[in-house]
């Protein structure tokens, strides 16, 4: 039997080449994914491992435990003082040791402002460092500095160039660029930059005392271990040797890989399934066309049971083969995936390739499991051909289906009432990320429906879209006979495709329509060209809980949510008679830059949000209520929002309007009292708005705002709006100058920041679009198989349709159009599907979703599934463009 | 065709509409050459009903396939009309088929999911030709299809969808039809009501005929026999009846 079972394979190899593909394409994913991540992770750790256990033990100081900032968050590590280096210094254990000094400096881009959004770590460190340069020198003159490789990547300074860096007291000064420090995956340092000053520099230039980390070399024969513990007596924290200490930041670096790697499995899993589909397809083709091969075999003797064995030997043998090329074309794959994928993530690509046994393992076990499992049902059916069939030939009766039984009708409008009850669900609960888990289930529940209904749908679209193909000639009228004569088999194939086609058209919807609502509702709420704010500065922020402290500048983000409820309540009433505003702990933008800006003609308008926090409200016992107030502003006019009760631009003195979660149940009309420092103020709600629109906690007057906290000089956040009709050029020029003195005030542009918002959106898009690309491959190679299959069981219909007169150019056509007509309803249904479960799962999470569908990517998506088509069509066309017509007459 | 055929029962005073000289065709089998052809020369007249007979492997189809411009001949002419079509490229040989020239095979004749009606018109909409509707109903009522123009070709019997390939072949009143073996796969009955109509076209409405065929039963039904053998012309009878064709038959073989 299985000797059978062999020579069939080698006689049949051709039929299997596009099923081979399209599991090796998926087991590539897979094997690629695991070599990738594999081998990124071997090299996060080389490098880790490698910059650690170049010193023996390395100190960090910790935090006291039941420390906590006023905020509640635990404190900050307090750093070593200079007497623990000196102590450990004095130790015989050690060598030499130095430490690492930490504080922040606020760097300039070569256009003069702030680099960052919150300004970078400035470090220093001695001879005895896990740190060196890999490129140049580090500092070592008061006049040099040197650059996290990433933050020179990003800003574009080399080695050699002048860079800027402001000092405690805000003023510039400069120095030579020397050389870069790759801190690799430290992710201290690789989110918001670094830069390095000589050891002495440092102090000077960010105020920073002690030694955030001492790092340490144990004295010739001491073993680090011991080296360690005897450092640990000195600062009386644990302290690790280096590998300890790289063993541990491999590992949080580890965990990052592993999400990189969940990621991309994810997609890997949809190529499968996708494959999975395609496979099956296949066999059930196979299995239909051998039916007299299989009976024969039978009325020799075969048993079911042999029978259902062989079908299974069969796939076993064309998994196995395409898993062992997968797993083979997946390292090639995860090499290259690593050497070119690694840099961008900020790894050297000079490690080796990982193959690690799992890899191999799981793509051979994935794809050969997924081919047998796929045969299941195929070789099930292959069980009940009956022997008899081998006696009888019905040349015309095979390839065509009797019809969609009611059962199916039935359980297919079941799954399609389910999904509708689901995504209505979904959208009638308050949005909330569940509603996403709801509509995801909704969307598959609705694609089982189309599996149950496919050869209906298939049917039912050919039959409307075939009334004026068939006027379009012969090749299309045949094509759409063609098309529906194995519903089922067309079905499968298009469906392999509308895996695809579904979930690159949701996500595209579900882009598009947020990219839309966030530029529409910064369009509304804020019709304005530029946003005034001062870098964010976390050290400001903690200073703010200690009023001794020189509060710097900065402020907080562009959005104009920032500093949402709870975020940082500060006491209220310590109103010294520094910038008050201080209280919130958010850097403000200086009175000059605002009041430069109203004098520049070219500005239309400009409003400064001011902004205090409220502790509690005596009435209803509110914490932390932001209170905010928009000078310059018109309500209604220059800001809008829809209020659920009442009319923002009834907001005057007296009168506040408030956020649905700050209002604690009271309505428009209602008292509401705000405990200011100088008194209490007694309003009257004017409008209630929802959550998460510009206005959060209570909104009130300007005029009321400057009586109840005079102190709040400065604004937050600054919104500028053109004059008509001025030139974009001269008022970007009169915004800069406005803030030309005060390097670290952040201008962002309205427009730019569109732009970087749909850019961003746009490089998710084809990020996963072109992940999802491999699954429209696989189901492109489906298509095709089943083109070419259906193709040899017409063999002498096409020989017969050249014999009438059909030129090879026109059976080309026909087939081409048969293959496009798949495709086309394979993908609008996954269209349909997306728009609408995109729309559902944006609607369920998103209030005031502007529903938007991105009517380009869905017009190339068409135009991909007719290019695929034609692809899929080439070869099966040519094929049977090229068979001899009297061969295949007289072949029976 | 300038000169029309006023007595087509002596067909051979009318000029020939096929003329094929010097047919070879050599099959290269794993280094063995067989000669399927070994040189032919035939011609069949306007309105002759002309059967080619002889045994398993003589040449019979291979004949016809290059007679219909369906196989290429390794040598020698044939004319359709003053249309040579030895030579013509594949594009034209295809259209020269579908305007010219008539098919019927054995069997496997119909498109599976064209109905009757649409089978019997598809060569005419591939040319894209006008349908001649009284040309249609007359043939779809001699061969009496009217009754079944909508079923699918797995609805018919198999005389029934021989007689739509009939159907097909005719309408476009093309210069020859060939036959292929047309009765083969139908019982006597259904086989005898197929010639009948071939008889009858080829007598009525002046329709050249050329089939294959092994039964001399069936080769009765033609105005001419001709018989070949190893690839060659051998015998030829006129107004056969089924007891001479056997006869010759016999011959053959010996």
């Amino acid at each position: 039997m299985l000797r059978t079972t062999l020579a069939g394979l080698r006689l049949h190899k051709s039929r299997y080449v596009t099923t081979v593909l399209a599991i090796l394409l998926g087991v590539m994913f897979v094997s690629g994914t695991m070599v990738f991540a594999d081998t990124l992770e071997g090299s996060y750790e080389e490098s880790v491992m490698g910059s650690a256990t170049s010193v023996d033990a390395i100190a960090t100081p910790e935090a006291d435990e039941d420390a906590e900032t006023e905020d509640g968050f635990p404190a900050d590590p307090v750093p070593f003082e200079q007497s623990v280096l000196e102590d450990i210094r004095a130790l015989p254990e050690v060598t030499d040791a130095d430490g690492l000094v930490r504080g922040q400096a606020v760097l300039l881009d070569d256009e003069g402002r702030a680099f960052g959004f919150t300004p970078p770590a400035a470090v220093a460190f001695g001879e005895t460092s896990r740190f060196s340069a890999s490129e140049g020198e580090l500092p070592a003159a008061d006049d040099e500095i040197a650059l996290a490789t990433s933050t020179a990547d990003q800003t574009g300074f080399e080695v050699g160039d002048t860079v800027t860096v402001l000092d405690p007291d805000q003023d510039k000064r400069e120095f030579t660029l020397t050389g870069l420090v790759n801190f690799g995956v430290d992710r201290s340092y690789s989110y918001g930059g670094a830069v390095i000053f000589a050891p002495d520099t440092i102090r000077e230039m960010t105020g920073a005392d002690g030694y955030s980390e001492i790092d340490v070399l144990a004295a010739e024969g001491t073993t680090p271990e011991e080296a360690a513990a005897a450092v640990a007596t000195v600062t009386g924290t644990d302290v690790q040797t280096g590998t300890e200490f790289g063993e541990k930041m491999a590992e949080s670096s580890g965990a990052q890989t592993e999400l990189l790697r969940i990621a991309l499995l994810l997609f890997g899993v949809v190529a499968m399934f996708v494959a999975g589909i395609v496979i099956y397809n296949t066999f059930a083709i196979l299995i239909a066309q051998r039916q007299r091969e299989l009976a024969l075999l039978r009325c020799v003797g075969a048993k079911r049971g042999q029978v259902f064995r062989s079908v299974l030997t069969e796939s076993f043998v064309v998994g196995l083969f395409a898993s062992v090329l997968g797993v083979l074309a997946g390292v090639g794959i995860g090499m290259a995936g690593a050497r070119f994928g690694g840099q961008m993530m900020g790894t050297e690509a000079t490690a080796s390739v990982v193959v690690s046994p799992t890899a191999v393992i799981v793509g051979l076990l994935v794809g050969t499991l997924m081919t047998v499992f796929s045969a299941l049902v195929p070789a099930t059916r292959a069980t009940r051909v009956a022997p008899l069939a081998a006696l009888q030939s019905s040349a015309t009766a095979s390839g065509l289906e009797k019809g969609t039984g009611r059962v199916r009708v039935v359980f297919g409008l079941l799954a399609f009432a389910v999904s509708a009850g689901l995504v209505a669900l979904a959208q009638m609960a308050s949005p909330d990320p569940s509603g996403l888990f709801i509509v995801t289930g909704a969307a598959l529940v609705a694609f089982v429906g189309v599996v149950i209904l496919g050869p209906l749908l298939v049917r039912g679209i050919v039959r409307v879209v075939g009334v004026p193909l068939r006027r379009m000639g012969v090749p299309s009228m045949l094509a759409v006979d063609n098309s529906t004569r194995s519903p089922r088999r067309a079905a499968t194939a298009m469906i392999a495709l509308t895996v695809g086609a579904t979930l690159i058209t949701g996500y595209s919807v579900i882009s598009a329509s947020v990219e839309s609502t966030m530029t529409a509702q910064l369009e509304e709420q804020f019709p304005v060209d530029y946003q005034v704010s001062a870098q964010y500065d976390p050290e400001a922020r903690a200073a703010a809980a200690d009023p001794e402290e020189e509060p710097e500048e900065g402020a907080p983000e562009e959005e104009p949510e920032e500093g949402a409820p709870g975020e940082g309540a500060a006491e209220d009433g310590t109103s010294e008679d520094e910038a008050v505003g201080q209280e919130t702990g958010d850097p403000l933008v200086p009175v000059e830059v605002e009041e430069k800006l109203n004098e520049s003609p070219l500005l239309d308008k400009v409003m400064a949000e001011r902004n205090t926090f409220l502790e509690e409200t005596t009435d209803s016992g509110m914490t932390g209520t932001p209170v905010t107030a928009y000078f310059g502003a018109e309500m209604g006019v220059d800001i809008q929002a829809d209020a659920i009760e009442g009319d923002i631009a009834d907001l005057e003195p007296g009168k506040a309007i408030v956020s649905e979660n700050s209002a604690d149940g009271l309505g428009v009309g209602d008292d509401l009292t705000v405990a200011a420092p100088s008194g209490d103020l007694e309003l009257e709600i004017a409008a209630l708005v929802e959550n998460g629109t510009s206005f959060w906690g209570v909104t009130i007057a300007p005029e009321d705002f400057s009586a109840a906290f005079p102190e709040i000089g400065e604004s937050s956040l600054l919104h500028v709006r053109a004059a008509e009709g001025a030139d974009p050029a001269e008022v970007r020029d009169a915004v800069y100058t406005a803030v030309e003195d005060h390097p670290t005030v952040q201008v962002m542009s309205v427009a730019e920041m569109k732009n970087q918002f749909s850019e961003m959106m746009d490089i998710a898009f084809y990020t996963i679009a072109a992940m999802l690309g491999l699954a429209i491959i696989i189901a492109v190679f489906g298509i095709s198989n089943t083109m070419a299959l259906s193709v040899l069981e017409r063999t002498r219909e096409s020989a017969l349709l050249r014999a009438l007169g059909l030129a090879k150019g026109q059976l080309r056509r026909m087939l081409s159009i048969e293959a496009v007509l798949l495709c086309l309803i394979g993908a609008g249904i996954g269209i349909v599907l997306g728009v609408l479960f995109g729309w559902a799962a944006g609607a369920a999470v998103l209030t005031d979703l502007i529903f938007t569908v991105p009517a380009t990517q869905v017009a190339v998506f068409i135009a991909v599934a007719v290019l695929a088509g034609l692809l899929a069509a080439v070869l099966p066309a040519r094929r049977a463009a090229g068979t001899s017509i009297t061969g295949a007459l007289a072949s029976e | 065709m300038t000169e029309s055929a006023v007595k087509p029962t002596s067909p051979v005073q009318a000029p020939p509409v096929v003329v094929a000289r010097g047919l070879t065709k050599i099959y290269d089998t794993g280094g063995n050459q067989v000669h399927a052809l070994a040189g032919v020369d035939v011609e069949f007249h306007r309105g002759a009903f002309t059967a080619i007979m002889g045994p398993s492997g003589s040449g019979k189809s291979t004949l016809m396939h290059c007679l219909a411009g369906l196989d290429v001949p390794t040598s020698g002419t044939v004319h359709l009309g003053r249309t040579q079509i030895t030579g013509m490229r594949d594009g034209d040989l295809t259209l020269l088929r579908r305007d010219r020239i008539g098919f019927i095979f054995q069997s496997f004749n119909l498109l599976p999911m064209l109905t009757a009606e649409q089978n019997i018109l598809l060569p005419s909409q591939i040319a894209r030709r006008r349908i001649d509707q009284a040309r249609f109903d007359h043939i779809v009522d001699v061969v009496g299809l009217r009754d079944r123009l909508g079923h699918l070709p797995a609805k018919l019997s198999g005389g029934q969808q021989q007689r739509v390939a009939v159907a097909r072949a005719l309408l476009n009143a093309p210069e020859v039809v060939y036959a292929d073996e047309p009765t083969g796969n139908l019982d006597s009955r259904s086989g005898a009501e197929i010639l009948t109509f071939l008889r009858d076209s080829a007598k009525d409405l002046d329709q050249t005929i050329v089939m294959v065929t092994h039964d001399p039963v069936a080769a009765s039904y033609a105005d001419r026999v001709v018989f070949l053998r190893d690839g060659r012309l051998v015998d030829e009878v006129l107004d056969p009846t089924a007891e001479t064709v056997s006869e010759h038959l016999l011959k053959l073989e010996a």
